[in-house]
């Protein structure tokens, strides 16, 4: 029993940080069609900043918010640059794109930090004793900073005016053109946005995994899984996804066989996509001549 | 296909440069370092074919071929340890790629591309992690050495990394594009890109296209897998290194550097690939971020790849040395004469039967109890107000209403229609063009038609060329869709229909958008098909051009049939009329307007969407509180000018003042609301938008929902989706109004409603003009325009054609003729009768 609370909980702190990544990708994605793949990478830069940091001696919280800053700051230089030249609606040629900056970005990090694996500090350290288990205190940690964020998250959605608005684009960029949004700040912010979850997130998984150039390609492609599952548009359908996605990880890493999580895990993905194209929480489009 | 002799030379060409090259190996003009490169460069090239003409015939990009590649190696590296033949190992790998390859495309087209790069992501990793765990036979990361394979065709035996394999690859890749070339002017390549530029529009020519993709998937992993066998022999050891995800994406910026969907492009991938270490360290980059630049550059820059860019240029300069020869003539060169009108209309025998059939999407009822006959011999024209389900039944004849319900019965020549697949509808003799000319923009004018064929024969060409000719197209056959002007892509639409000879053709608005000429044009051909003896049914809004063709016509409204007649006798009916104009009892008229100072003034004002005019010099001024009605048929251009009144959309042509600063509001056609948001958050958002925040956003928002009636004042936290039409318009009016507009316009917002609800929603709309507001209403009822407004102008085909006051007696009949004919000064029409009525 204990042993399957730990295995919960951890599947549950995984769970959050593919959720955190997912929620960032559709955030993007609902705002400028782009299924921004150098986002892992882009977060690694900034996980590598933090990490020198620490060495220096500078407080982990420090680290982890110039983790995000310099993640953010690097994701809009790509947008600008790189993206938007490309101009609206080329799905394929974006993702490619980016695809493009991810085997830069990872470069990159290797030539200035070397490819060598790096520990990653934790922000808390010990465990928490539970109905007779040790569970982790980061995993604990993990799951609340990532419910925090996902709550603001909600919050600037669902309450304020900018985040209205940001819904109102991502449903219609068209009437959102007629009504006189700017499309152009609402994707910068969508982007500052997605970048900064997804660098909190990679600074949530890096402890337990620890650093190396390509160390957030794993969380990446689950938290893709996820964000399908859910029906790549909806928000809930991210968080939701990759909690299945991190739990259904977890459980079969531990009760059918650690060496077969990947093929487990996208083999469910795919099943329950050929039963429901459109996701859990996606909806169904029919098109009209 | 046909074989003719460039196409011979062409496919030699593989073969023959295979030939070439093997001879350099073979004589040691190629360093022995350099052998195993150029063996590579070989198989690379296959696997970048199958790749890039996936990508560039289907639309599926895959990432996939890593797994599809390692698949052919494991096969080599393990038929070598289990001592299997040369050909075993060949037909099983291939036998794998094309059954997991059939698995992928299949289960693809039910998804959009980005699906498929998921679904193919998964399949790769999924395949990555079974070879690096499934020890006992890959060997894991030790992988495993390809000793040697016997061949059983008399190849003698292959050893693993030995000199023979490389000239096998070379061998193996001239085979492969020499099969590629004829594949390219196929029949079933065309029919791919048509499945991939417009699978709604390929349905209707009888291609489906789950079918196409899980075919192209299959033959692409197969060839892939082949690959990975010609790879394993060549290295003579396999290791899952090579056939990373990284590998992948260097696939895709092989693919796209060449140019997606070419075969020369291909074989430059191929080499890019081969050499990218090399030209890496040769300007001291990182292989990685080379690669990577590589592919954001051409993106960037070239997106159609080298290849094609090349090729592009070399064109234009042989196009410009032919410039004088090639001036198409836009003419229909006519060679029959004139069919004379037939006198036996409507008593050929029966060819289709409607009885109650009725469509239904979730609760919104788009067609209701629908039944009609059509005779072999007869030209049937559908009419009706927009949204009274003229497309839905033509959508019901071809099979493509979507997930609607469709019940009732339909026969077709003796036979149920309403079961078939939309596929099997152009088998059982169905042809139909779209309103839009839904054209395959990938394939040539020629091609175009041609896909409709499984195989080509050079009878087929023939009569291609034939019809091309008589729809006066032939000069053109060889250019893309693309280049040519809209009207000509509406002759492409209607060749591509007719080209099996249907028995039925179902034309969806053919006039619309086309010039006087054109239009002349296409009545003469319509007549002709039904010379013929092809049987018609057309909708449309431009009715003189369709009473000139048509025998008889049948008027809807509201998804049901409201009256038929003859083109003379069906306007007499009042129904019909009024479906049109509307019929307006006495309402609360707009305030006494004294001419105040222009607001909005829009000069010489004309737009065009890709070719098709929509409005041409426009005149127009918008004065201080009056309320300007700008009535019209659908597709007369309102919305057009709505947007350019607004400010929203820039005029292609003319000018648009206005006095000072003036602020606008747009209650766009369709509402087109924020539907999953609250009404709330609607108001806000637009408000948001104009540039109002904190406090003067809260007190903008508390007075604009005022004016909103009390029962959705009450539902300010619903979601807008929930509203019904009205409501939906009174909460469209009301964003428009929170950014406090001088000048309101608002797009048909009766679209849809109940008459008791247009009421409401115009008492509102007369009463903000009662507060000073200035309104702009286009509307396309010219009856109701003509109860509420001060001044109307009527809109005819982009033109003003009246303009007027309402209390102006004469104006009544002048607008009226100039809402359906254009009135006086309007282009003579194909009909060019006496339908038109002159008024002086």
């Amino acid at each position: 029993m204990s042993q399957f609370l730990l295995v919960l909980v951890s599947g549950v702190a995984s769970g959050a940080v593919y959720g955190l990544m997912g929620l960032g990708l559709v955030i993007i994605y609902r705002a400028t069609d782009v299924v921004n793949f150098a986002m892992a990478s882009l977060a690694t830069l900034g996980l590598y900043v933090a990490l020198s940091l620490h060495d220096r001696g500078v407080a982990t919280v420090l680290g982890v918010l110039a983790a995000v800053v310099i993640t953010v700051a690097a994701g809009l230089l790509v947008r600008e640059t790189v993206i938007r030249p490309l101009g609206q609606g080329q799905l394929f040629s974006a993702l490619v794109v980016t695809m493009g900056v991810s085997l830069v970005a990872e470069n990159v990090a290797g030539s200035i930090w070397g490819d060598q694996p790096k520990a990653f500090p934790s922000l808390v350290d010990g465990t928490v004793r539970w109905s007779g288990a040790a569970v982790p205190a980061q995993s604990l940690l993990t799951i609340a900073v990532a419910a925090v964020a996902m709550a603001l998250v909600g919050y600037l959605f669902a309450r304020t005016t900018l985040g209205s608005a940001m819904r109102a684009a991502a449903e219609s960029a068209e009437t959102a053109r007629v009504v006189g949004l700017s499309s152009q700040r609402l994707a910068r912010i969508s982007w500052a946005l997605g970048l900064g979850l997804a660098a909190l997130a990679a600074c949530l998984y890096a402890p337990r995994s620890g650093l190396v150039p390509t160390a957030l390609v794993a969380p990446l492609f689950r938290a893709f899984a996820g964000i399908f599952l859910g029906g790549l548009t909806s928000m809930y359908g991210a968080v939701l996804g990759g909690l299945t996605i991190g739990v259904l990880d977890n459980l079969a890493a531990n009760y059918v066989s650690a060496s077969f999580r990947d093929t487990f895990v996208f083999s469910f993905t795919v099943l329950v996509l050929l039963i429901r194209p459109q996701g859990m929480f996606g909806t169904r489009t029919f098109q009209r001549v | 296909m046909v074989f003719n002799r460039s196409l011979l030379a062409r496919a030699a060409l593989g073969p023959a440069a295979g030939a070439v090259l093997i001879a350099f190996m073979a004589s040691g003009a190629i360093p022995a370092y350099q052998m195993y490169s150029v063996g590579l460069a070989a198989v690379y090239t296959i696997v970048v074919l199958s790749v890039g003409l996936l990508a560039g015939w289907s639309g599926i990009w895959s990432v996939g071929h890593p797994a599809f590649f390692a698949i052919g190696a494991y096969f080599a590296a393990y038929g070598s340890g289990h001592g299997w033949t040369l050909e075993t190992v060949v037909l099983g790998a291939v036998a794998a790629g094309a059954a997991l390859g059939a698995f992928l495309g299949y289960a693809g087209a039910r998804f959009s591309v980005l699906y498929i790069a998921l679904l193919t992501l998964a399949f790769t990793t999924v395949t990555l992690e079974l070879i690096n765990r499934w020890s006992s036979v890959t060997g894991g990361d030790q992988g495993v050495p390809v000793v040697r394979l016997r061949s059983v065709l008399g190849l003698g035996t292959l050893a693993g990394g030995g000199t023979e394999t490389q000239y096998l690859a070379v061998g193996a890749a001239a085979v492969v594009l020499a099969l590629a070339v004829p594949a390219a002017s196929s029949g079933l390549r065309m029919r791919l890109v048509a499945a991939k530029s417009h699978p709604l529009a390929a349905r209707t020519i009888g291609i489906a296209p789950e079918a196409q993709s899980a075919l192209s998937f299959a033959v692409s992993g197969a060839c892939t897998c082949f690959a990975g066998v010609l790879l394993g022999l060549l290295t003579g050891f396999v290791s899952p290194d090579p056939f990373s995800l990284t590998f992948g994406i260097s696939l895709i910026a092989a693919c796209v550097l060449g140019g997606v969907g070419t075969i020369v492009g291909a074989v430059t991938g191929g080499i890019y690939l081969t050499w990218n270490p090399s030209l890496s360290s040769a300007v001291g980059l990182p292989q990685p971020v080379v690669q990577g630049l590589v592919l954001i550059a051409v993106l960037l820059f070239l997106p159609g790849g080298v290849v094609p860019f090349l090729g592009g240029l070399a064109d234009r300069v042989r196009r410009r040395s032919s410039a004088q020869r090639m001036s198409p003539s836009e003419e229909l060169t006519d060679p029959m004469p004139p069919p004379t009108p037939s006198e036996t209309v409507g008593d050929g025998p029966e060819l289709l039967r409607l009885e109650h059939v009725s469509v239904s999407y979730g609760g919104l009822k788009a067609l209701e109890d629908a039944s009609l006959t059509l005779r072999r011999n007869e030209i049937l024209a559908l009419i009706g107000p927009n949204g009274a389900g003229k497309t839905t039944l033509l959508n019901v004849l071809s099979g493509l209403t979507g997930n609607g319900r469709v019940s009732g019965t339909a026969d077709f020549a003796g036979q149920p229609l309403l079961g078939a697949r939309a596929t099997a509808r152009r088998r059982l003799g169905i042809g139909r063009t779209f309103q839009h000319a839904e054209v395959f923009s990938e394939l040539t004018v020629a091609e175009n038609v041609l896909c409709t064929r499984r195989r080509i024969t050079a009878g087929h060409r023939a009569d291609v060329t034939r019809l091309l000719r008589s729809v006066g197209l032939a000069e053109v056959a060889e250019r893309r869709p693309k280049e040519l002007p809209f009207g000509l892509q509406k002759r492409l639409d209607l060749a591509r229909a007719m080209a099996e000879r249907p028995e039925l053709l179902i034309l969806d608005e053919p006039f619309g958008g086309l010039d006087a000429g054109e239009r002349a044009l296409l009545a003469r051909h319509i007549r002709r098909l039904h010379a013929d003896g092809t049987a018609v049914v057309i909708i449309d809004h431009v009715l003189d051009d369709l009473f000139a063709v048509a025998h008889r016509v049948l008027a809807f409204d509201f998804g049901r049939t409201i009256g038929e007649g003859t083109p003379d006798t069906v306007l007499k009916d009042p129904k019909v009329r009024s479906s049109y104009l509307g019929t307006v009892g006495t309402r609360t008229r707009p305030p006494e307007h004294v001419g105040g100072r222009s607001m909005i003034r829009l000069r010489g004002v004309g737009h065009t969407y890709g070719g098709v005019v929509a409005l041409r010099d426009v005149d127009l001024d918008v004065r201080q509180g009056a309320v300007l009605g700008i009535a019209g048929a659908n597709g007369a251009g309102k919305s057009t000018l709505a947007g350019i009144l607004h400010g929203s959309l820039e005029p292609a042509r003319g000018e648009r003042e206005s006095g000072g600063v003036v602020r606008t509001g747009l209650a766009p056609e369709g509402r087109a609301l924020f539907r999953t948001l609250s009404l709330r958050e609607n108001l806000e958002v637009a408000a948001y938008a104009a540039g109002i925040t904190g406090g003067a956003l809260r007190e903008r928002l508390e007075e604009t929902v005022e004016w909103l009636p009390a029962r959705l004042r009450d539902r300010m936290s619903a979601s807008a989706g929930g509203l019904s039409g009205g409501e939906q318009q009174m909460l469209a009016v009301a964003r428009a109004l929170i950014g406090a507009p001088d000048v309101l316009i608002v797009d048909e917002p009766a679209l849809g409603l109940a008459p008791a609800l247009v009421d409401e929603v115009y008492d509102r709309l007369t009463k903000l003009a009662h507060e000073g507001l200035t309104v702009v209403l286009l509307e396309q009822l010219l009856s109701r325009a003509l109860s509420v407004c001060h001044e109307v102008v009527v809109l005819h085909e982009g033109v003003v054609a009246a303009q007027g006051r309402p209390g102006d007696p004469e104006f009544a009949a002048l607008a009226e003729a100039a809402y359906f004919g254009g009135g006086l000064g309007a282009a003579p029409t194909a009909a060019g009768n006496a339908r038109t009525p002159s008024v002086n």
